[in-house]
């Protein structure tokens, strides 16, 4: 059934557009995290990565959500003498997460998936209206 | 001869199967829409009237009649006569990924739309049969 095959395809989609959407959360919620003792790193922007494979049982490259790599861009530093991070000039390093990085990321992740469930529900239509030769 | 053999039938069914398996490598596109280095790929119409006048391109190895009298073996394929061929993009990310989107959305829902039709006509051919046979 080729049907089925399309729709286990699309599904490796949805699943690494939401690994996907897992990361970005993560830079977010984690873009004023600093270090806990002074002078420390903060959190490093994590950068997710996707490949795909050639799966022999469905005859079609099946994409999969690839290593995470750390974002090696410099941190940005502010001077908050006060802070528990700072190091002896009063300096805090802070995450070199870009809310704008991750919301454009997040849409396009979000654009994805919706274009995967798009050939799901095609693909359903598609079956049901095979099926529906049956009923004549 | 099982009704199937009927060259409008065999027609329908050859183009079902198209859009059957146009619909897999469309998931696949858009599955692979973030996949560094992916170029989308297409399968190419087949010639239909070709397929309803001699029968399915390549049917697959069949048993050999050693008398005409003999009723030839179901043929053996191995899957599919369609071969995905890549389909050059015009927007080329920087990383190689050659998938637009909004074209395989346009495919997808013309696939659809065209597996709609052959499936009415289907119904429609096994209408006019059960005519035939005298429908009550």
């Amino acid at each position: 059934m080729d049907f089925l095959k399309t729709l286990m395809i699309s599904s490796a989609g949805l699943k690494v557009q939401t690994g996907r959407m897992r990361i970005i959360a993560e830079n977010v919620a984690n873009a004023d995290s600093v270090a806990s003792t002074s002078g420390g790193d903060p959190y490093r922007r994590q950068i997710p990565t996707v490949t795909s494979k050639f799966d022999k049982e469905l005859g079609a490259e099946m994409v999969r959500l690839g290593k995470v790599v750390p974002d090696r861009t410099d941190f940005e530093t502010k001077y908050e003498p006060n802070s528990p991070a700072a190091d002896a000039s009063g300096n805090v390093k802070y995450p070199n997460v870009s809310p704008l990085i991750e919301m454009v990321d997040m849409q396009s992740a979000q654009r994805t998936y919706e274009a995967n469930l798009n050939v799901v529900s095609s693909t359903r239509s598609m079956l049901q209206k095979t099926i529906d030769i049956l009923r004549g | 001869m099982t009704m199937t053999d009927l060259p409008v039938l065999q027609a329908l069914k050859g183009k079902l199967r198209f859009h059957e398996t146009r619909q897999k490598v469309l998931a696949e596109n858009v599955a692979n829409a973030e996949t560094p280095g992916y170029t989308a790929r297409d399968i190419k119409a087949p010639d239909f009237f070709r397929v309803a006048v001699d029968g399915e391109a390549d049917a697959g190895v069949s048993t050999v009649l050693t008398n005409p009298m003999h009723i030839a073996g179901p043929a053996i394929s191995n899957g599919t006569p369609f071969r995905p061929e890549k389909v050059g993009g015009y927007d080329v990310t920087p990383d190689g990924n050659a998938v637009s989107l909004e074209d395989q959305m346009m495919k997808v829902t013309s696939n659809q739309m065209d597996f709609q039709t052959v499936t009415s006509l289907y119904q429609r051919s096994l209408g006019l049969l059960k005519t035939a046979v005298g429908k009550k």
